[in-house]
């Protein structure tokens, strides 16, 4: 079941309010092989992109403080390149402009499975 | 002193008497004629008073001696007529010796005049206005001298002060009477509280004797379609002997028949006498010119009938029903909706109908139009009311499906992540117990497992609170309402968090020293409300500080207002958050629902009160709840 490539590890910063989403994230995450860092709001998570240079950021849209598309434009202007999938509990906002600058929507769910294709892609590619 | 002086001496004398000892008519009247009698030698007085009924001005013969008393009472003349009629109008004394023999001389049988020669005839003068006459006759032909008819005049223009008065004052007691009668009706209409009792009372106020009275009344009601005047009720007596009967028992009741006949039971049961079933039974179309209650009404204009026969918009229904030659109609009509008409006559005592009875009967009708009308409005009041309450029903009920929409889309955000972790954590538990069913478990394999499982209970915790908040909130906002103490309910709530208290080392000051009595609530749902603000104000001091509850009293601007406030000093609420609080599903806190505090408003509103926060950055927060102080009789509603 957790088959750990020999490749070096590729880096996710997981920003949710909830404690138990960044549990389980982490938790998910980490079976599929990558290395995975928590921030609770954006700011840390600003903080976090500096000192630990992830390889893509899944961000909640709906938190306290600085929203996950005001983060997303902030990551962007920084590191164009740096993927970054916008992760949330609201399917509305996919039809939002504002979401455009993202690599990817996803809706979340239960079932991780469609986060971690995603973020096998973008990885990937 | 001459003859003459003395004896006018003694005639002012007499007139001052009279002037401070009465001020009845009749009584002035025939003292004033026995002054005549006494001081002069003459066969025949009569004194005769102008009288203005009917907008005519005639000469009344009001007192007499010598004279035949039923005749007499049947004489008068308009002025300039006879000598009489003369002298009140060049307001000049004659004296003719041969009487029967003067141009102006005018006969009345009545009083058989023919039996006097001669006759002085005297101008009653009061400033310079006629007031009436007196004249004194002699059977044999008499020369009346000088002195004779300065002793009259000397009479007459004293004693013209006191029938002046007396006539004024005749005057103002009727008026007085007729006061008195319409403000007892007016009373006894707004006392009471059916629609047909008034019309009952007021009907019988217009039938009343007393200046006024008509013997029968008879309203016609005009249908809604405004198609036809049916007669809706009749009240006078069903025969002459029934007539007698009750005036003669009026009669008893003098003064006070309004009061004596509305204080007899049934009032109902004028819905038995033959005239009201005989009114009840006529029926007219409203239509021009077919009939004179469709014109009255229709024109709005009052009609009185002298010959009923003879008129040509009497039917002969009608007629024939009433049985009277002459009768009067008056229109109802209230901000130009006809409602119907009030016919009244005088079957039974054949007093003529005439503008001055008229008057009083003119006010009686018009209270019958608002009653009417007021009726008429008041129901279509209810109906509308009716309306809008389901209307309002209806709107809240969509309100509510709307608001729901809003929040269906929060909630389901709020549900989402919950149930992320619930099946996330679920679906690892099942892969865990999956592998450990081939292995044996280790520590770390079981401690993760315990760990998914609690995680998973703790999300589902947090659903079902979640949904018992939204219930709460979108749930019909029926409140049980009792009286409760204040300070006991605070000592409740403050109950529940004594081991949080203590443990965060936080002060607890409490001041009900302004207590302002029991106040109206639902109990349960106010220690909610206070329930969430303690905790908001404990959690803000998570290492102790100040948590102060008082209670208190408030002049609002719809009267006063009783409060709850709760101080603490746990450095406040940061402006950006503060903007935000009182929206549902906000919330700064991990697991928060964000519905507290717009539960607790919407409870607050609920109860007619409020709820307000007064925010100090860096110092602390200050909640204060607000409840009218209502009497106990006036309980909230929804």
């Amino acid at each position: 079941m957790n088959t750990t490539p020999e490749i070096a590890k590729k880096k996710i910063l997981v920003v949710d309010d909830e404690t138990n989403i960044r549990l389980l994230y982490k938790e998910e995450l980490e079976d599929e092989g990558y290395d995975v860092i928590l921030a609770q709001n954006a700011e840390e998570a600003l903080a976090k992109l500096e000192k630990d240079a992830p390889d893509l950021v899944t961000v909640d849209i709906k938190m306290p403080g600085m929203n996950g598309i005001d983060f997303l434009n902030k990551v962007k202007e920084k590191r164009k390149d740096l993927p970054v999938i916008l992760c949330s509990a609201y399917g509305s906002f996919k039809q939002d402009f504002r979401v455009w600058a993202s690599d990817a929507y996803v809706v979340k769910s239960a079932d991780l499975q469609e986060l971690k294709t995603t973020i096998k892609e973008i990885l990937n590619f | 002193m001459s003859q003459t002086t003395e004896i006018g001496l003694e005639i002012l004398s007499e007139v001052a008497r009279i002037s401070t000892s009465t001020l009845d008519l009749d009584e002035i009247l025939a003292r004033t004629i026995q002054i005549v009698k006494s001081k002069l030698r003459i066969d025949a007085c009569a004194l005769y008073l102008i009288d203005h009924e009917d907008g005519e001005t005639r000469l009344k013969l009001k007192g007499s001696s010598g004279l035949p008393e039923d005749g007499a009472a049947r004489v008068y003349l308009p002025l300039g007529k006879g000598v009489t009629g003369w002298v009140a109008q060049h307001k000049e004394p004659l004296a003719l010796n041969e009487a029967l023999q003067d141009p102006r001389f005018v006969y009345f049988p009545e009083i058989e005049e023919e039996r006097f020669q001669s006759m002085l005839s005297v101008p009653l003068l009061f400033q310079d206005e006629c007031i009436g006459v007196i004249n004194v006759h002699t059977f044999e032909k008499r020369f009346f001298n000088p002195m004779e008819i300065t002793l009259l005049q000397t009479l007459s223009s004293q004693i013209a002060g006191c029938i002046r008065n007396a006539l004024e004052y005749r005057k103002s007691q009727s008026l007085l009477r007729e006061r008195t009668l319409l403000y007892e009706i007016s009373q006894a209409v707004q006392a009471a509280t059916k629609l047909e009792h008034r019309l009952w009372l007021l009907l019988t106020g217009i039938t009343l004797g007393e200046g006024g009275g008509f013997n029968r009344a008879i309203l016609f009601q005009l249908d809604e379609r405004q198609s036809r005047l049916s007669g809706a009720m009749g009240l006078g007596p069903d025969s002459p002997e029934d007539a007698g009967r009750i005036w003669s028992e009026l009669k008893t009741h003098a003064g006070e028949e309004f009061h004596w006949v509305v204080s007899q039971a049934d009032w109902d049961q004028y819905k038995h006498s033959a005239f009201h079933r005989l009114v009840t039974g006529l029926e007219f179309p409203f239509r021009p010119q077919d009939n004179l209650l469709a014109e009255s009404l229709l024109h709005n204009r009052q009609e009185i009938v002298r010959d009923a026969a003879a008129h040509p918009l009497v039917p002969e229904a009608l007629r024939s029903a009433l049985e009277v030659n002459e009768f009067a109609v008056f229109p109802l009509v209230a901000h130009e909706v006809p409602l119907g008409v009030i016919l009244v006559d005088n079957r039974y005592n054949r007093h003529p109908i005439n503008e001055s009875n008229l008057k009083l009967f003119a006010r009686l009708a018009s209270q019958v139009t608002w009653v009417m009308e007021n009726n008429r409005l008041f129901k279509k009041l209810l109906e509308s009311n009716r309306e809008l309450l389901s209307t309002k029903e209806l709107l809240v009920q969509s309100e509510k499906l709307a608001a729901l929409g809003e929040l269906s889309a929060e909630v389901a955000h709020e549900i989402k992540n919950p149930l992320v972790s619930i099946g996330g954590f679920a679906r690892r538990l099942r892969d865990k117990l999956e592998g450990l069913s081939r292995e044996t478990p280790s520590e770390e394999d079981l401690q993760a497992a315990q760990n998914y499982a609690t995680i998973i209970l703790n999300e589902v915790e947090r659903l079902e609170t979640l949904l018992r908040n939204i219930l709460t909130f979108t749930r019909e906002d029926t409140l049980d309402l009792k009286p409760r103490a204040l300070p006991e309910l605070i000592e409740e709530v403050l109950g529940f968090f004594e081991t949080e208290i203590r443990q965060q080392g936080v002060i607890l000051e409490k001041d009900f020293s302004r207590n302002p009595g029991p106040v109206w609530m639902d109990a349960e749902k106010i220690k909610q409300v206070l329930i969430n603000v303690v905790f908001n104000a404990l959690e803000s001091m998570p290492e102790g500080g100040r948590l102060k509850l008082s209670t208190g009293v408030l002049d609002g601007d719809q009267g006063p207002l009783a409060q709850i406030r709760v101080e603490d000093n746990g450095g406040g609420i940061p402006p950006e958050v503060f903007q935000n609080i009182f929206n549902p599903f906000f919330t700064t806190k991990e697991g928060g629902t964000g519905l507290g505090l717009a539960i607790s408003q919407r409870i607050m509103q609920g109860h007619q009160g409020d709820i307000r926060v007064e925010n100090n950055v860096n110092q602390g927060v200050t909640v204060t709840l607000y409840f009218p102080l209502q009497n106990a009789d006036n309980s909230t509603k929804t």
